[in-house]
């Protein structure tokens, strides 16, 4: 019986609590309580599940676009394999101790990342080779990868526009 | 002559300000008050920025001045019903106070402080761990709550979510709320008085919050130690501000102007492409907002306002709207842990009432005190954040159920 005194406050909350009403009735006081935690609850109920939801698709694309990347890379060692000697890791005067250099940035989109590799990579290690020479030190090619985002490749050309004459323009 | 000199001396005597102090003595106690605010904000460094402005708009509205022209705020312009008429006497006759105030009546300075706090803030520990939301819920628990007791004390609906709203540790929304609800209300509350309150108690979180964290988890608890968030991606922060602009406004449209600011200054900022607009957001419109916002909240501390025992029930109930909001929090983090199998310190649940980052340090710094190399930080600013948009739309909740 209480309970359905409640719900119907509750119904006739949907009609708002005068705001200079004084006192408030026992039911108005926690119908309010009820509903507004209750709305409150539910709306950022529905926000976990909908960033939940965005999330999971998120991961889900990236790691397909892992796995994508990893089979491309698995390939590409095989066809070295198969190929001639692969121009990579350069060594020179082994004196002194090996440091990793940090991967180049190279602009490569994904079709042609395949074909252009190897003329890439042999480019790189020839000045990474000059590098040894001049000063001793021993360098590594360890792995090339294409940038993602950002750069040139990620915005249009009007869009570079626009901004440049943002940045140029002074108000 | 003697009378000629006699009058014009009377005359200087009846306008000046210390025959004012001698018909309203009360200025003077909202003068020494309103010096110990800036002592607090000074010295003790409780949050200055805020408590400053205020402090000395109080000191400035409370100065004896016996020709109304002189005022350089009305108290009694804003319980007037509003009018084309009445505004043209606010910008006419009002003193500069008044029409800085304007911003504060039209809700025109929470949603921009929102829109800072938009370009400041990084949703990605919540993005990296959506069940946060469920703590920022659950510590609106303070608010609600708070709301009955008020209504015990036989307030008003207006006083009572003006007060309770407090318990959403959120200065601006405390702001728009209460500008809303206390709008032309028979009531000895206004905006000024709540504002104070709410931000005298964020300054407070640091001392109300761990007495409150450690009576309510165990040492083991404490020292959970929560495993490393993911970073979410770009587009993922990009999306997140429109989804939780659309589900509000859909579910809430009360909360819309509050959490689309909020959003719309996270774009700003996640976009990556509007950094001169983000850079003005975050320093030169939030710290002029913060300032007109501050001094003309201080100025509706007058006398009349505050000296009363509406203001006394304020401070009270504030003090018990912080508390549960921490409280409830706590305990849904904990039945979280539970759940989860010990996998959720705890600690990261009080963060749900908003003061960012504030209660997130807390959050690390009593963490911290169990086991020094236990770092929650990031976890709490999961909940933390979450309570920003919460407590708005608790806010929103209240302006729809309250008619006003």
């Amino acid at each position: 019986m209480q309970f359905l005194m409640l719900a119907n406050h509750l119904i006739m909350l949907a009609g708002g609590i005068d705001g200079d009403k004084r006192p408030l009735s026992g039911s108005e006081r926690w119908g309010v309580t009820l509903v507004g935690l209750g709305v409150v609850i539910a709306a950022l109920a529905i926000l976990v599940g909908v960033i939940t939801l965005f999330g999971k698709i998120f991961e889900s694309v990236n790691a397909n676009q892992k796995a994508k990347a990893e089979a491309a890379a698995a390939e590409q060692k095989k066809a070295k394999a198969a190929a001639a000697p692969a121009p990579a890791p350069v060594s020179a005067p082994a004196k002194a101790p090996v440091k990793p250099v940090s991967p180049a940035p190279v602009q490569a989109t994904a079709s042609t990342a395949n074909t252009d590799d190897d003329e890439v990579i042999a480019v790189i290690s020839a000045v990474v080779a000059m590098m040894s020479e001049a000063d001793g030190t021993v360098y590594q090619v360890k792995s090339v990868k294409p940038a993602s985002g950002g750069g040139f490749s990620g915005r249009s050309a009007w869009a570079m526009d626009g901004r440049r004459q943002n940045v140029n323009h002074t108000f | 002559m003697l009378q000629i000199l006699q009058d014009i001396l009377g005359g200087l005597w009846e306008t000046s300000g210390l025959y004012g102090l001698t018909q309203h003595p009360a200025n003077l106690l909202m003068m020494c008050i309103s010096f110990l605010f800036m002592y607090l904000a000074i010295v003790k460094e409780f949050e200055p920025l805020l408590l400053l402005p205020i402090s000395f708009g109080m000191f400035l509205s409370n100065l004896p001045a016996v020709l109304t022209e002189d005022m350089i705020f009305h108290a009694e312009y804003w319980n007037m019903p509003q009018s084309v008429d009445w505004l043209w006497m606010v910008l006419h006759d009002g003193g500069l106070l008044d029409k800085l105030y304007l911003g504060v009546k039209l809700q025109i300075y929470p949603c921009l402080i929102f829109l800072g706090i938009g370009t400041m803030t990084d949703f990605g520990p919540l993005i990296a761990n959506p069940k946060s939301f469920l703590l920022g819920a659950a510590a609106q628990g303070g608010i609600f709550f708070t709301f009955v007791a008020a209504a015990y004390l036989g307030m008003s609906a207006a006083e009572c979510g003006s007060i309770a709203i407090i318990g959403g540790a959120d200065g601006p929304t405390s702001i728009y709320v209460s500008s809303k609800l206390l709008d032309g209300a028979d009531s000895n509350l206004n905006t000024g008085t709540i504002a104070l309150a709410a931000y005298t108690y964020m300054a407070l979180v640091p001392v109300i919050q761990p007495p409150i964290m450690k009576a309510l988890t165990t040492k083991e608890e404490r020292a959970i130690k929560m495993p490393q968030l993911r970073t979410p991606s770009k587009t993922e922060k990009i999306i997140f501000p429109v989804v939780v602009t659309l589900v509000v406004a859909l579910l809430v449209p009360s909360a819309a102007s509050l959490v689309g600011m909020l959003m719309f200054g996270n774009i700003l900022k996640e976009s990556g492409v509007c950094s001169r607009l983000v850079d003005t957001a975050q320093n030169a419109l939030m710290n002029i907002v913060t300032i007109f916002l501050g001094t003309s909240v201080g100025a509706t501390c007058t006398a009349s306002n505050v000296v009363n025992l509406d203001f006394v029930k304020v401070l009270g109930l504030g003090v018990v709207a912080f508390g549960l909001g921490t409280a409830c929090g706590l305990l849904l983090a904990k039945l979280m842990n539970k759940l989860s199998g010990g996998k959720v310190n705890p600690l990261i649940g009080s963060a749900g009432v908003s003061a960012v980052p504030m209660a997130a340090r807390i959050s690390q710094k009593v963490g911290a005190e169990t086991d020094p190399t236990n770092f929650l930080l990031m976890h709490a600013m999961g909940p933390n954040v979450a309570g920003v948009i919460g407590s708005a739309v608790a806010a929103g909740v209240l302006l729809s159920v309250i008619n006003y």
